[in-house]
């Protein structure tokens, strides 16, 4: 399993396709959002700028989903993979840890502009928890998200599938993601509240994992 | 069905959607045996190869080899077959060693036969090599060299002979000329194989022709 | 396969719409002539027996499908992702005429369209999502095992989703949430619990008919189509 990961970072190493391309979607939403939300002064605050950096997060990651399996779809490669004795979980696997590698890169470069863009006025949310709530969407994005662009490379459409199946699984991921964020501006909100929201968000990418090691097979066999 | 018969199948069928591309195909290749399929472009030959490596599962009907049911005991068929198919099924951004040593790590060995198995094919000067930068023969003969990789008992070769160089050519027959060596090609040239192999299978309509 | 003969028992799916027409019946009675007006809401709450039971029969809907689908990843029956995706179907009319109910309620009590800060809502909301997200994923694979397989193992993932949604919305309050309104079993009395009841019976008993009625044609489908793929191999 690890070769396999260690494939998939190979890969975008060398065709350098996905990476750029989510931090430059990255960026351009935050220069979007800027001016949807007023060029000078911040309207709507912080808060309204956190829910954004959230929504931006959900949609790069579905662009980099989409490309997730298409190496191994352009060239047949499926064939190769599935003759020999792998375990089909274990191809699961290996996409969604590649794919969590991809996405914390992506925020590593989008918190810094994310803080740039918009924390410069007003007060700012907490960013250790800021931090932890990503990592803990991003494994639940990446378990989801391996599995669900397996099942859309079925169809002819899958660039405009993949992001269907998805939002109805982000919305729950984006409700609280956002509420953890914003919470931590205000001082009344307990720490116990907090680390709910973080177990929550620990408890979806469990649940998805556990569902997308179980399901696999069933999506790779033909 | 015991297993010194490498493929058995009986009325074997695989749909896909609408259309049989199998349609009740019946099968047996001893083990030691070198068979051909022969037939028109979409007779089901690759259909039958790709049911044989696993990849496919059977609509209707049984397929096993060596004993082994397939869906079922996929598992441990999967580690006596080696199946080169129509494409090179090869990493165009990684060279020709990642590309077999992906696949060793795959069938759960360390790498030690990747060398070896690249000499055979007569591509160690070319290991550091993308794949994208090689030629449709060397792709070729890396295929070959990827499904010999963990020497399986059983080879589906498709078409191994289109695009392969003369080097390619020699490498495959000597290849198949190994005593014991078991296999099922698919091939739009039987002559080439005279002396190599047993018998002929024709295929047409996902059938074995009569 | 000859015609299948009709046997002396009575058809499953016309006794489900028998049944359904009587509680119907039934439940329309109770609701408009029997139970008394709420003190608070009006007349207008007794949309309330409309829309929880309709709400509850989607989710059993959605329950029915994912236990069918389950099987059919287990026994790749195909019958099984039909009786799968029939009821997946069905709830999303039911979904559909939950939200449609559930927003004349929450103009009628509150003046509001649509209650944000509800849990069920919210929770169906997101279901209903999934149901619509499901049907793209059926209608954008060719049919076969392959729709089949997928479709299962989505419906699969909703499962997941549906606990998910619900701690998702209650995590994410931020003040105690003031339930307003009370409309769970334990505060009703007697008479208001039987309509309930009854309503909820005859809401079921439509899902099961309507059931019925979808099954039968896609089963006559199913047969023009293999009769036709026959008629192709034949010639």
């Amino acid at each position: 399993m690890v070769a396999l990961v260690r494939k998939d970072l190979l890969l975008e190493l060398r065709s350098r396709e996905v990476v750029p391309a989510m931090a430059t979607f990255v960026l351009a939403s935050f220069v979007l959002f800027r001016f949807a939300l007023g060029g000078d002064r911040l309207g709507g605050g912080v808060r309204a700028a956190t829910g954004l950096l959230w929504v931006a997060v959900v949609f790069t990651a579905m662009l980099g989903l989409s490309r997730a399996f298409a190496s191994e779809r352009e060239h047949r490669i499926w064939d190769g993979l599935l003759s020999t004795p792998v375990d089909r979980s274990a191809l699961w696997l290996a996409k969604a840890c590649s794919t969590f590698v991809f996405l914390v890169v992506m925020q590593a470069v989008a918190l810094p502009l994310f803080w740039l863009f918009f924390l410069q006025e007003g007060h700012p949310p907490s960013i250790p928890v800021l931090v932890a709530a990503l990592l803990l969407a991003d494994a639940g994005i990446a378990s989801l998200g391996a599995m669900l662009a397996g099942l859309a490379s079925a169809s002819h459409a899958r660039e405009v599938l993949l992001p269907v199946l998805f939002l109805p699984f982000a919305v729950p991921l984006v409700l609280v993601g956002v509420q953890v964020t914003v919470a931590t501006i205000s001082p009344q909100t307990r720490a116990m509240d907090t680390l709910e929201r973080l177990g929550f968000l620990g408890l979806y990418a469990t649940i998805f994992a556990l569902l997308g090691w179980a399901l696999f097979e069933y999506v790779v066999e033909d | 069905m015991s297993s010194s018969e490498a493929v058995r199948c009986s009325g074997l069928v695989r749909r896909f959607g609408e259309r049989d591309a199998l349609a009740g195909l019946d099968l047996v290749v001893a083990d030691g045996e070198v068979v051909l399929l022969t037939g028109p472009n979409g007779a089901g030959k690759t259909t039958l190869l790709r049911v044989l490596a696993t990849v496919l599962r059977p609509s209707e009907g049984s397929a096993s080899l060596y004993g082994h049911e397939l869906p079922r005991q996929a598992g441990p068929a999967r580690r006596l077959v080696g199946y080169a198919g129509h494409e090179p099924l090869l990493y165009p951004l990684l060279t020709a060693a990642e590309n077999l040593r992906l696949y060793s790590a795959l069938h759960g060995s360390d790498g030690a036969e990747v060398e070896p198995a690249l000499e055979r094919v007569g591509m160690a000067r070319r290991a550091a090599d993308r794949v994208e930068e090689l030629s449709r023969g060397m792709r070729q003969r890396l295929s070959l060299a990827r499904a010999m990789l963990h020497e399986p008992r059983l080879l589906l070769l498709d078409e191994p002979t289109s695009g392969l160089d003369d080097e390619g050519r020699g490498v495959l027959r000597a290849l198949l000329e190994q005593s014991g060596r078991t296999a099922v090609i698919a091939t739009h040239e039987p002559g080439w194989f005279t002396g190599v192999a047993g018998r002929a299978v024709a295929i047409d309509r996902g059938r074995v022709a009569v | 396969m000859g015609i299948s003969s009709q046997s002396a028992r009575p058809d499953p799916g016309t006794l489900a719409a028998a049944a359904a027409a009587v509680l119907m019946g039934a439940a329309l009675a109770l609701i408009f002539f029997y139970v008394p007006t709420d003190v608070d809401q009006g007349y207008s709450q007794r949309i309330f027996y409309f829309h929880v039971p309709i709400a509850m029969t989607t989710y059993v809907l959605f329950a029915w499908s994912a236990v069918n689908a389950v099987r059919y990843l287990l026994s790749r029956d195909r019958s099984l992702d039909m009786k799968s995706y029939v009821p997946m179907h069905l709830g999303v009319i039911f979904g559909s005429l939950t939200l449609v109910t559930g927003a004349v309620w929450a103009k009628a009590s509150w003046g509001v369209w649509w209650y944000w800060g509800s849990t069920q809502l919210n929770t169906f909301l997101i279901i209903f999502l999934f149901y619509c997200a499901y049907f793209m994923l059926r209608f954008s694979v060719e049919d076969g095992e392959k729709r089949a397989t997928y479709s299962a193992v989505y419906a699969l993932l909703g499962v997941g989703l549906i606990p998910v949604s619900v701690l998702a919305v209650r995590v994410s309050q931020e003040l105690i949430h003031p339930i307003t309104f009370n409309r769970n079993g334990a505060n009703m009395d007697g008479s208001m619990f039987l309509t309930f009841l009854v309503s909820l019976a005859a809401m079921l008993a439509l899902a099961v008919s309507m059931y019925f009625v979808e099954m039968r044609g896609k089963r006559l489908d199913e047969r023009v189509r293999r009769i036709r793929r026959l008629a192709e191999a034949a010639r």
